[in-house]
């Protein structure tokens, strides 16, 4: 109690040197502000933005039903989604999940959420009101809100998901797929699938989407804490067009460093949800080992000048090494 | 990609290294010429006190004539001078005054005048004084003179001499009867003295008020103090007007005695004049300027700020501690890794402590918060938009603030009237950010973000409160270009943070 046991608690520099773990100041200093131009930034910050580049490239993202850029627009909500029996709402400056609104089905009067929760329309009205003002975008200021048809995400995650979506996070650095991870929502995260909100982060192999290891609150797990599912038996399918998909991000947005976030559709596979230029460096301790050797080697012995599909063969095949 | 940033790191480093020798040279320089001194000494204490005086002259021609301190007795001159350019300046040795002169002027007038006092120890000599004459009489109608002598009656009651047992028997609290009869309820300084100088005279005790400074460090822009001189048994005694105590005060200067004017105005309306105190840096640094003069190097002092006026030296010596501060936040963030509410902002919340005080700062700024996040939290169930949520934040902890200070000063608590130093649009952003944080991340992370943000607060706090470390930075302040450099060079910093030692210790390879 009184000695320096808690000392345990910390690793030495060198250790985490050793094991090529990426701090936050090199990630910032050398990575991040040496890959990625801060004029790209609008591109993945801007999900519509993002979404336009992603369908010229040729990579599915979740099809686009209208778009509310003014207030006076708001009450033509049923007109723009008249063809559409659920879809989602979510703010083009949003993250991390915040101010995602899933109607599930609806009358003209009544909305009903994912949850099952039944809203007016005038709650509705209000929440895309509070979208265009803001309240969920990153410096707070004025946004649109992007109205999106439902991903009805593959069933073989149901089992290790509570509520929410999981997905898949790949980071790439120079286009190369360097590590990859599955994030579920647990009960504790609220849904939501952010490490740092609790949900459980499965590291996943790179060369052929099976789990490595599962980590909640940066501690090892085996089993899915809501759903007791095993997480050491998760395998994504269609892992090859999930890392062409993160791959493609590369010459869609020129940035060097990025995560892209990936969901499964039970019938159209893989989507990109969104891109981040500041992806967390939490991936790590789901994968249990660092990524700053994994970048060191893409930079200097990967082959240049390749084909988003040329780099995808070469990460199934060398990747992770 | 490593080339690139290691001659960054180059072109610091030489920096670095170029402005340590600078500073080096530089403190070098100020200890040897001017005579600084790495301690804050406070033994051989020199006072600067400085007078500005405004007014607007009025076309005719302009004489000013100023009182200034007799120092014959605890307090010795080191230096006196006066800024008015095309003034005249003479000095009246006899009345104790400085008297400025010019033809007429149109504009406004600012003058200074300034005198640099040391503890003279020995000096403890008494000032001869001819036997003052019988007072006037003061002419009173018959019912003031009625209750004036009731008064005298009373104050018979009281302990001390007669100079005394007036002066205990008009502060008393609460107030005799007889007393609000004789003195307004508002009672200035002005007031009391006079009614003493009326009392004893009733009693042929002579007496003549007295205008003092109280050097305390870092007084800016305030009027003298009135005392009151008494003749009792052969000599001339001081009493403090509140308590009766006798003698000198501590540390104050006397400006003026008698009923001579403080500052007499010819050609010109609308005058004031403040005054300034600063205690030095160390006593150094006013004998710096003699010091330089001597060495022939008072080119040099002239660019520097220590020839500034004092209340822009003061306002100065506050600033100088500011990079200091901002290396503190630079550490905690980079190095340290601690995440705290916005950049600046335990850096703001640590110079409204010092305005504070520690204690009674930190229960108020925590007490704003605490009250602040639950009306935050009634807030957002009206699901209000961005801009109209956090102004109504903002008036919330003005109205807070109001409240604490009004409460504070009825119930006399001085740890509530605290609250207005706190700044209103900070306070405002720290409780909007912490529920937020608190509604996505839920409390633990919200309370821990504000406990870090205060840690900070406080460490920073120390530093910039330490005598030490202030007068270091004020006295050789080149030491902030070495500051700058270091920052920059923590800005190339790609090691871990030390809370990151923590966070990735599962992936730490033994051996």
């Amino acid at each position: 109690m009184f000695g320096f046991g808690w000392l345990k608690n910390f690793a030495s520099p060198s250790e985490l040197r050793k094991a090529g773990v990426l701090g936050m100041n090199r990630r910032n200093f050398s990575v991040i502000s040496k890959c990625n131009n801060r004029r790209l930034y609008p591109l993945v910050d801007d999900k519509v933005q993002t979404k336009m580049l992603a369908q010229k490239v040729g990579i599915t993202t979740p099809n686009l039903i209208g778009v509310v850029e003014v207030q006076n627009q708001v009450k033509n909500l049923l007109e723009i989604v008249k063809n559409y029996k659920e879809f989602v709402i979510k703010p083009a400056h949003g993250s991390g999940g915040k101010g995602v609104l899933v109607i599930k089905s609806y009358t003209e009067t009544e909305f009903v959420t994912a949850s099952g929760r039944v809203l007016t329309f005038s709650e509705v009205y209000q929440h895309i009101s509070n979208i265009l003002s803001g309240l969920y975008s990153l410096g707070g200021q004025y946004d649109v809100a992007l109205i999106e048809e439902l991903v009805h995400f593959s069933p073989i995650f149901s089992e290790y998901s509570y509520q929410g979506v999981p997905d898949v996070r790949v980071i790439v650095y120079k286009g190369y797929p360097a590590m990859s991870m599955m994030r579920l929502s647990t009960k504790a995260s609220g849904g939501r699938a952010n490490l740092h909100q609790g949900a459980v982060g499965v590291g996943l192999n790179i060369r052929n989407g099976k789990s490595l290891k599962g980590v909640m609150w940066n501690r090892p797990i085996a089993v899915h804490p809501d759903t007791h599912a095993d997480l050491s038996t998760l395998e994504v399918p269609f892992w090859r067009e999930h890392l062409l998909i993160a791959a493609k991000g590369y010459e869609m947005t020129g940035l060097g460093y990025l995560g892209a976030d990936i969901v499964l559709d039970e019938f159209k596979g893989p989507m990109m949800l969104e891109l981040n230029a500041r992806p967390g460096l939490a991936i790590q301790i789901a994968n249990g080992r660092g990524i700053a050797d994994i970048l060191k080697r893409i930079e200097k012995s990967y082959p240049k000048n390749l084909t988003p599909e040329e780099r995808v063969d070469f990460v199934l095949k060398y990747g992770g090494m | 990609m490593l080339k690139k940033f290691t001659s960054v790191r180059f072109i610091l480093t030489i920096g670095l290294l170029l402005s340590v020798a600078f500073a080096a040279y530089s403190i070098y320089y100020k200890v040897r010429y001017w005579g600084f001194d790495f301690a804050p000494k406070k033994s051989t204490a020199v006072w600067t006190i400085e007078a500005q005086i405004n007014f607007i002259p009025n076309g005719e021609p302009i004489k000013v004539s100023l009182a200034t301190p007799k120092v014959s007795k605890e307090y010795k001159i080191l230096d006196e001078d006066a800024v008015a350019e095309g003034y005249e300046i003479s000095k009246d040795t006899k009345e104790n005054r400085i008297v400025l002169t010019s033809g007429p002027r149109t504009e406004k007038q600012q003058l200074y005048y300034r005198i640099l006092l040391f503890d003279n120890e020995d000096g403890r000599g008494k000032i001869p004084a001819p036997v003052p004459s019988n007072p006037e009489k003061p002419i009173f109608d018959e019912q003031r003179l009625a209750v004036a002598k009731e008064l005298l009656e009373l104050s018979q009651k009281q302990q001390g001499n007669v100079p005394q047992q007036v002066i205990r028997l008009l502060n008393q609290n609460p107030p005799d009867a007889t007393v609000l009869a004789f003195l307004p309820m508002k009672k200035s300084q002005k007031d009391i003295a006079e009614a003493i100088t009326n009392l004893l005279a009733l009693k042929n005790v002579p007496t003549r008020m007295v205008r003092g400074i109280k050097l305390e460090e870092n007084k800016k822009s305030f009027t003298p103090d009135l005392m009151i001189e008494a003749y009792t048994e052969g000599r001339w005694t001081l009493y403090d007007l509140k308590t009766g105590k006798k003698g000198l005060p501590e540390n104050f200067v006397i400006i003026q005695r008698g009923g001579d004017s403080l500052l007499d105005i010819e050609g010109g309306d609308d005058s004031s004049i403040k005054y300034s105190v600063l205690k030095s840096i160390s006593s150094s640094f006013n004998l710096a300027q003699h010091r330089a003069k001597l060495a022939n190097q008072k080119t040099w002092f002239d660019y520097s700020i220590y020839s500034l006026p004092l209340a822009e030296q003061n306002t100065l010596k506050w600033l100088m501690i500011f990079p200091l501060a901002i290396l503190i936040i630079v550490l905690m963030r980079n190095v340290v890794g601690v995440q705290t509410m916005g950049t600046f902002t335990p850096m703001l919340i640590s110079m409204a402590l010092v305005k504070t005080g520690f204690w009674p700062g930190l229960v108020c700024f925590s007490f704003i918060i605490f009250i602040g996040l639950l009306i935050r939290a009634l807030l957002s169930r009206l699901n209000l938009l961005l801009v109209p949520r956090i102004s109504a934040v903002v008036i919330v902890v003005i109205l807070l603030m109001q409240m604490l200070t009004v409460f504070g000063y009825q119930l006399k608590i001085d740890i509530a009237s605290s609250a207005v130093f706190f700044p209103i649009i900070i306070t405002a952003w720290i409780i909007e950010r912490a529920s937020i944080t608190w509604e996505e991340d839920g409390a633990m992370n919200a309370s821990k973000e504000i406990i870090f943000s205060l840690l900070v607060a406080v460490i920073t706090y120390f530093v910039i409160c330490n005598d030490y470390i202030r007068h270091i930075m004020f006295a050789f302040n080149e030491l902030n270009l070495v500051i700058l450099f270091i920052v920059m060079l923590l800005g190339t910093y790609t090691g871990y943070r030390l809370t990151e030692l923590k966070r990735f210790s599962p992936l730490a390879k033994k051996g």
